[in-house]
């Protein structure tokens, strides 16, 4: 196999995707480990390569001596189809063994357009779809990830979810499986023990039934395992493993740099971002650690640059002493520091000279709602003279591109709302052409992007309905109707992935056979355009007798059993029925540092929750 | 300041690094290294770092060579063994000195090529009175040349399944050809996809001397 592979490389296009052997890339001697894992990035090199995660938690297993990880990304469409004309399985970049022979096999759940990749996947790996198909001889299928909180529409085809954040308990469960392979290893039994362990959910040890509705009438817990699965948290980023190196790839990839966590969580809670809520709550690493985890790194990487990763840069509570710490090498070794999600007020003015902050973060807000009424309905804590302050601030400093990002179809919009956002857009043009101080002889040019609003699990919009397509493209033409002039420049994205999006994020087990159905006919990655194929998609909806509506557009009363009831994130469903009530009389919540909220994330005990106000 | 040239090999999983992608790894091994690099001065300061002659992709290559200014001195074993510690599976460095030749002296570049079919038919294609070929242009446009003077220089062996010849083919200045052309042209008369590893042996200045 390896010969008919090396005969590939050179057939496809950059093949440095797919030779393994990158620096710092990990080889042991297989004989010598006792369980291989097969950590696999449902998308391409290049965008898997640049996840952080990933990267955490290859290091970190690799850690364990006898441990093996190896990495595994969904290859390109030619590279694809050479691997099956020739018979060659989806293999570990490391070994180049096939991966149906490891122990485990690991998804990272990013987003829920990836899943279809999570079959082809398995499909391409030669290891059967479903769960109850696989037997002692075959790896274990395990995932964790962002979209876990949720993970039912992959119940039929994954043994073990981990719940939350995984550098603990993937590990227990690496242990336990070593314990149960000297022992005598029988799957049953082994997914049995697994489900005592916090942090993971064993699906199959989970039955659902369903009402006459089609809504769900109970979630029963089998075998005696808790009713309720709490996801874990890492309590001590300071003491918590990170790596001291990155596999630094050949080829060109998204992110191509170091990264340094500086936190975990985000103290905003804007009621329509998952990612607010389910990594609460905001735990923050040392000054002291973040500067020495990101000078080893650039040292064992060589990277020019490295970024600093977090929600939301801005609310690192002591970020100008941090910034000072970094720059102090950095700027002697030639390394640069990139800052995404920064907001480009409030830094003092030589810090900001020192940074070249703009140069860095760009012109770029994300108001995601046109009127002050539907932000603070969202909990959007970003105000109009906020932006056009700063916008007024970096024309006089010659800059002349802003670019803003907005959601349409957020709960309670209203055609005012939309010509808000085009309102908003002209008076930042306005600023411009008012400015005494505006670069001379040049325009100015907004760009606006708006996507399609998603209503997601553990929020408090996980029971709106999503705007239908016709609703969401009127929206769309308004919009378009509603802009005067030439300086702003709109962008969309499309409706139809957005509500593909919003069926699987809300999606229950019914939605296993979908999945499997859209296998059959060659779905894979439909994040890229060029794969999603909507009328294919309904097609197979129609064939398995689900109606994606009920999932998408259907308002949900606050009484259903939601299809992730069992799963424990911490915040609570009373608080995020009453921020629910809130947002529909456009209240706002405080940011956690200012006030706590009581969201229920501080049964941990960690973090912002303790920290004094 | 002063300009080093670094001889290193490309061999193994390296060889599907493109030429690109190897100007990146370089750059950042030598970050890793420590090695005090000098770097341009401006807006976007990046270091100077420059090679002899790109190598194709998949294509490997014993003694290739890339140009480094430093900053500081810093003696030539040191360097050949601090990057041999941080450069990637298939990356060398073999010797480093001070650089001889100006990169306008790169003439040709020695090639063993090893092809996977009888060295009889490889022979008898050199044997005709003419080898034609399709060669893109800079201006991506095609020309048909003839290969046959070119290789008029090529010995060929016979080992085992495959034919090995060596050749010096013309490199760096107006002329240039890759040993792919040949490779393309045989297939073409043998009617079939020929599979080929090209190993690029050396550089060499127009007196037939190493390029250094
Ligand atoms: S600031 Fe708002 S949108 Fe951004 S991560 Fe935090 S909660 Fe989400
Ligand atoms: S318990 Fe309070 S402080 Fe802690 S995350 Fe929830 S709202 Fe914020």
């Amino acid at each position: 196999m390896k010969q008919k592979l090396e005969n590939l490389f050179l057939q496809v296009q950059k093949p440095a995707r797919y030779t393994g052997g990158e620096l710092n890339s990990v080889t042991k001697d297989p004989d010598q480990v006792a369980v291989r894992f097969a950590f696999c990035f449902p998308d391409l090199y290049e965008v898997g390569m640049s996840h952080l995660g990933m990267k955490i938690l290859y290091s970190q297993f690799n850690n364990e001596p006898d441990v093996w990880c190896e990495r595994v990304f969904a290859p390109d469409t030619d590279m694809e189809q050479l691997m099956r004309e020739n018979e060659i399985p989806l293999y570990g970049l490391e070994s180049r063994d096939p991966i149906r022979t490891f122990d485990f096999i690991g998804f990272t759940l990013q987003y829920e357009l990836s899943f279809t990749g999570i079959l082809n996947m398995l499909d391409l790996a030669g290891v059967p779809l479903r769960a109850a198909d696989r037997t002692e001889q075959h790896p274990l299928v395990v995932a964790g990830g962002p979209c876990a909180c949720n993970p039912e529409p992959l119940t039929d085809f994954v043994d073990i979810f981990f719940l939350g954040e995984g550098e603990e308990v993937d590990l227990e469960v690496i242990n336990l499986y070593k314990e149960h392979k000297q022992k005598g290893y029988n799957k049953k039994a082994f997914l049995r023990a697994c489900a005592d362990i916090e942090g993971v959910y064993v699906p199959s040890l989970y039955d659902v039934s369903y009402k006459e509705d089609g809504t769900i009438a109970a979630i029963t817990p089998l075998d005696g395992v808790e009713p309720v699965v709490r996801k874990r948290i890492i309590k001590d980023l300071d003491t918590c493993y990170y790596p001291e190196s990155f596999v630094v790839p050949y080829t060109d990839i998204v992110f191509d740099r170091a990264q340094s966590e500086i936190f975990r969580g985000c103290i905003r809670g804007c009621r329509f971002c998952q990612a607010g809520f389910i990594y609460r709550p905001v735990r923050e690493k040392s000054v002291d650690t973040i500067d020495r985890q990101s000078h080893d790194l650039c040292r064992n990487t060589g990277y020019e640059e490295f970024s600093l990763s977090s929600l939301s840069t801005s609310d690192y509570t002591k970020l100008e002493e941090l910034l000072d710490r970094l720059l102090d090498w950095a700027e002697q070794e030639h390394t640069n520091i990139s800052l995404p999600s920064l907001r480009v007020d409030g830094f003092s003015e030589e810090l900001a000279n020192r940074l070249n902050v703009l140069r860095r973060a760009g012109l770029t807000f994300a108001p995601e709602a046109g009127t002050q009424r539907l932000r603070d309905a969202i909990n959007k804590n970003l105000t109009e003279d906020e932006i056009l302050d700063t916008v007024t601030k970096a024309f006089k400093g010659g800059w002349t591109a802003v670019k803003l990002y907005f959601m349409l179809g957020l709960p309670t919009e209203t055609m005012e709302d939309i010509e808000g956002i085009a309102g908003l857009g002209q008076k930042v043009v306005n600023a411009f052409y008012t400015n005494p101080d505006k670069p001379k002889g040049k325009g100015v040019t907004v760009s606006m992007s708006t996507s399609c609003f998603v209503p997601k699990p553990f929020t408090p919009f996980q029971w709106e309905p999503q705007d239908t397509l016709e609703q969401l493209r009127e929206k769309q033409q308004h919009l378009v109707s509603s802009i005067h002039t030439k300086k702003i420049s709109l962008s969309y994205h499309d409706a139809k992935t957005s509500f593909l999006e919003a069926v699987l994020a809300r999606g229950d087990r019914r939605l296993c056979a979908v999945l499997e159905a859209g296998n059959k006919r060659g779905f894979n990655l439909d994040s890229w355009s060029e794969h999603f194929d909507f009328d294919a998609w309904m097609a197979v909806f129609e064939e398995c007798g689900v109606d994606p509506t009920f999932y998408a557009n259907r308002r949900r009363p606050y009484d259903e059993i939601l299809p992730w009831d069992h799963l424990d994130y911490g915040v609570t469903k009373a608080f995020l029925i009453n921020e629910s009530k809130l947002a529909h009389e456009a209240t706002t919540t405080p940011n956690c540092r200012q006030a706590c909220s009581g969201c229920g994330a501080a049964c941990w005990k960690e973090g912002v929750c303790v920290e004094k106000r | 300041m002063k300009n080093v040239r670094i001889v290193f090999s490309k061999t193994g999983r390296a060889k599907y690094v493109s030429h690109l992608d190897l100007v990146r790894t370089m750059s950042r091994a030598v970050r890793r290294a420590g090695i005090p690099l000098w770097y341009t001065e401006g807006f976007n300061r990046h270091p100077y770092l420059t090679f002899a002659a790109p190598l194709s992709l998949g294509y490997e290559g014993l003694r290739e060579t890339m140009d480094l200014r430093l900053e500081e001195d810093m003696p030539y074993d040191r360097l050949v063994e601090r990057l041999n510690e941080v450069l990637p599976e298939g990356l060398t460095a073999v010797s480093a000195a001070e650089a001889v030749c100006k990169a306008g002296q790169l003439f040709a570049a020695e090639y063993r090529i090893t092809l996977y079919c009888s060295a009889e038919a490889v022979r008898a294609a050199l044997a005709l009175p003419e080898l034609p070929v399709e060669k893109k242009t800079k201006k991506k446009t095609t020309k048909t040349v003839d290969l046959k003077p070119y290789f008029a220089n090529a010995t060929v062996k016979e080992t085992g399944e495959t034919a090995v010849m060596t050749v010096t083919l013309p490199s760096g200045g107006a002329d240039n050809i890759n040993p792919g052309l040949f490779v393309t042209a045989l297939s073409g008369i043998l009617g079939s996809e020929i599979r080929v590893d090209v190993l690029r042996l050396r550089l060499l200045q127009a007196d037939g001397t190493e390029f250094l």
